[in-house]
């Protein structure tokens, strides 16, 4: 099997599927029943293990189970079984929620929510020749035939992780002198990124990187909190999937930070990506073409008038571009008119630079793939880093070039991109700040931007991953 | 010490001229010649490289370099110019080392890999360089003016741990071989690397690699105890780029039933033709091609047997770039060995 998650988490050795192999150091809890003391172990050929007993009687073994935070939080083989996460995150988990609903007394169901990101829309309307607006309403009609209650677009929710970015930025600028870790800020969202540095740069990094939530966990927050209570229903009712451009977001939504432990419940339970969702239309036998378009949902939504609403600054989020202007306009006074980005060694390596009489103010950088983060980091390690931000994503090109996306029929993958880059950027852009709702809802919700409680529920935390050094196992 | 050939096809011979212990109590583990000739450096389990010299009929310690690396440094690698060493350590780092009027003097490492790097390669051109780990993956990096080192792509195609990267001679072409049996070819394309071509045919761990002079023919080394000869189909002088479609490499010869035991390394003349082998067995061998075969159907003739060239495993081999005939090897036994290779007509 060919590994789908991205560069950055295949060389932390992330792409081993096991369940569990030989290499895994987890100690696994087995289930031990007094006074049994020696038996005997069959291996079938189909590689099930059968305990024979005195008697000669045999009893199936169950399989050890490894989870996916185990994977997460071991550095041994450093695994996160692919297989393990396509048992807990796959479209067959939304289709045993959807069918479980269907057979459950009213008051066991679940309402089924799913949040759609604009890179997944965009795939779908290159695939199917649509704009992105008649992708949303046939998408919205689609999920809804198959039982989904909710759909909206996690366009809404990284208003959020923009606005919080912005102005954490500028809170660690200002204390730049005091602490010399507050710069460069680095960016939150990449879940492929952020899983590396966890693991193989640990408390190095973690100082730098931006402790905002990304997109899809802030979606997270807003459906299993502020929504939840909309409904009257508790976070563990609601059933809340994601569709995303990248398998390494299913890790993300597995993180510990990200379970609500009073319900026992994620706040995004299920993440499938784009091609999961190729695969549900496959299964029903459906071409979204053909599905009559549906209206899409208000709330949520970055809607208007019945028009999809974007933000600038590219398919990765536009992190550097909302950060930049807002930081230009709020330290220096400076209106940016236009960003000018400059590629440097290659295209996935581009620096923007603020200057005012020949003064550098600000200078930032995008860095994406595996290479740049690389020399990204080793710069900062020497102390050779002369930015102040940097986006930092593990996909080359970034988000729209996602694990996750259509893959191309035919056509060079180039041009696929390029299509997807294209109708994605066709969508009309607003800034967060200018989104009526967002303002509401912090208000509301969250009781003010600069409140506690806004961040508590819009920020997280990061976790080094102890090394573990194995001596033996040593191949030459 | 003196061998003559196993084969019918006239007597070689292959002698002992030099025995050091180059890295004692430990294992050496890679030779490399510079490139005119003059330096060999070794590497081992004592964490050190050391340069050796020639003075008069025997070859005395230069430099050791014991301060780079934590541990092993599996691989040694000079740069074209002459003036750099690369050292690739079971540490995940690789050093580069600048010859300086008092020795080599470390001026960069370079971090990254997981965990062992096991082989450095410069390119003809002096500007890359690759590395290569069992973390899986492939590294080119890219080198300016002030010795600054910039990782310009990482490639995952292997799925195993990768034993050796070896450059074409003339082009920016990257030959790896690994653990998962294969042998893997990449060049750039657009603004990053990618692997171009995969080399399918051994079945066991693929351990070393060596380029012929011109750059047509690749021969690989395994632990199937088997060398193959790999061949490109390029039409043309290598390194003119003729068309979109790339070059397919197939294997054309396969010498087998000679090795008793893994072999370790391969390494081809590019003054003679002649192909030499490391093996497991502590033997060193010398094969060279039939010359009435077919180019495109050779055979290779087993022209001098070492039998007991080391104490225990011999780890490399390596041709001088320089005087013809002279080879260096190296074994777990820890020494360095020089030979002589000669042909019956040059006796």
């Amino acid at each position: 099997m060919a590994s789908v998650f991205s560069g950055a988490l295949q060389l932390a050795d992330l792409d081993d599927y096991i369940t569990p192999s030989q290499e895994c150091v987890k100690p696994i809890k087995v289930e031990k029943k007094p006074g049994k003391a020696a038996a005997k172990i069959r291996i079938e050929d189909d590689g099930s293990y059968f305990q024979i007993n005195q008697d000669g009687g045999t009893k199936k073994l169950e399989k050890a189970k490894i989870t996916l935070n185990d994977c997460l939080a071991c550095s041994g083989c450093i695994t996160s079984a692919e297989s393990v996460l396509i048992t807990q995150q796959s479209h067959e988990e939304l289709y045993k929620a959807l069918s479980f609903n269907k057979t459950a007394a009213p008051s066991e169901q679940k309402l089924i929510v799913i949040s759609v990101s604009p890179q997944s829309r965009a795939s779908l309307a290159v695939r199917f020749k649509m704009n992105p607006l008649e992708t949303a309403k046939k998408l919205t009609a689609f999920l809804k035939n198959l039982g989904v209650h909710y759909v909206f677009d996690t366009t809404f929710s990284r208003n959020f992780s923009l606005l919080e970015s912005q102005r954490e930025f500028v809170k660690r600028f200002r204390r730049q002198t005091e602490d010399k870790r507050a710069l460069p800020m680095l960016a939150s969202a990449c879940p492929g990124w952020i899983c590396y540095a966890e693991k193989t740069h640990g408390s190095f990094i973690i100082p730098y990187i931006s402790t905002t939530k990304s997109p899809q966990q802030v979606m997270g927050s807003l459906i299993k909190g502020y929504f939840a209570e909309q409904q009257h229903l508790t976070p563990d009712q609601i059933y809340h999937v994601t569709v995303m451009p990248c398998y390494d977001k299913k890790l993300e939504a597995s993180r510990p930070d990200f379970f609500n432990q009073q319900y026992q419940t994620r706040d995004v339970d299920c993440v499938i990506t784009t091609g999961e969702v190729l695969k549900l239309l496959e299964q029903e036998g459906v071409s979204l073409s053909d599905v009559s378009a549906a209206p899409l949902d208000a709330m949520f939504s970055s809607t208007a008038e019945e028009e999809l609403l974007g933000h600038s600054g590219g398919g990765s989020g536009g992190y550097l571009e909302h950060i930049y202007r807002y930081a230009a306009k709020d330290l220096f006074g400076i209106e940016v008119a236009e960003v000018q980005y400059k590629p440097l060694k290659n295209k996935d390596f581009q620096e923007v630079t603020l200057e005012k009489d020949g003064v550098v103010l600000l200078q930032f950088a995008l860095a994406y793939g595996f290479r740049n983060i690389q020399n990204l980091v080793q710069k900062l390690k020497r102390g050779k880093s002369p930015y102040h931000y940097v986006e930092v994503m593990a996909c080359p090109s970034g988000c729209l070039n996602g694990g996750g996306q259509l893959r191309a029929e035919g056509e060079p993958s180039r041009e696929l991109l390029q299509q997807v880059e294209q109708l994605y950027e066709s969508v009309r852009t607003e800034t967060p700040e200018a989104n009526g709702s967002v303002q509401e809802l912090y208000e509301q919700w969250l009781g003010g931007a600069a409140s506690d409680k806004a961040g508590k529920i819009l920020h997280t935390e990061y976790h080094a991953v102890e090394k573990m050094s194995t001596g033996f196992n040593i191949k030459w | 010490m003196r061998a003559g050939s196993a084969s019918g096809s006239g007597m070689a011979t292959l002698t002992l001229s030099c025995r050091l212990a180059a890295h004692p109590d430990s294992r050496c583990w890679f030779v490399a010649w510079s490139p005119g000739g003059a330096l060999l450096a070794s590497c081992g389990g004592d964490r050190s490289v050391r340069v050796w010299g020639r003075q008069g009929e025997s070859w005395v310690c230069r430099a050791v370099l014991d301060e780079g690396h934590q541990r092993t440094v599996r691989k040694v690698a000079w740069s074209l110019c002459g003036n750099y060493l690369a050292s690739a350590s079971f540490d995940a780092t690789t050093c580069i080392w600048k010859k300086t009027p008092d020795g080599f003097e470390c001026v960069t490492t370079l971090e990254g890999h997981e965990n062992e790097v096991k082989s450095v390669a410069w390119s003809p051109s002096g500007s890359l360089l690759a590395t290569c780990s069992r973390d899986k993956s492939v590294w080119i990096w890219e080198v300016d003016e002030e010795d600054e080192y910039e990782c310009v792509s990482v490639l995952n195609s292997h799925t195993q741990d990768v034993k050796h990267v070896v450059w074409h001679p003339t082009q920016e072409l990257l030959a790896s071989a690994s653990y998962d049996d294969t042998v893997k070819l990449y060049r750039e394309e657009e603004d990053d690397w990618v692997c171009c071509t995969t080399l399918e045919g051994h079945e066991s761990t693929v351990w070393g690699l060596a380029f012929d002079g011109a750059g047509r023919r690749l021969a690989s080394c395994s632990d199937d105890r088997t060398v193959r000869i790999w061949s490109s189909d390029e039409q043309g002088e290598p390194g003119v780029a003729c068309s979109s479609t790339e070059p397919s490499w197939k294997c054309i010869c396969t010498l087998s039933g000679y090795h008793t035991r893994t072999i370790y390394d391969v390494a081809w003349c590019h003054l003679t033709g002649a192909l030499a082998t490391a093996c497991g067995d502590d033997a060193i061998r010398i094969f060279e091609e039939e010359p009435l075969a077919e180019p495109q159907q050779p055979t290779f003739a087993l022209m001098a047997h070492v039998p007991r060239a080391h104490a225990q495993d011999v780890n490399c081999v390596a041709w001088n770039p320089a005087e013809p005939g002279l080879l260096a090897s190296c074994s777990d036994d820890g020494e360095v060995a020089f030979w002589k290779y000669q042909r019956p007509e040059c006796c």
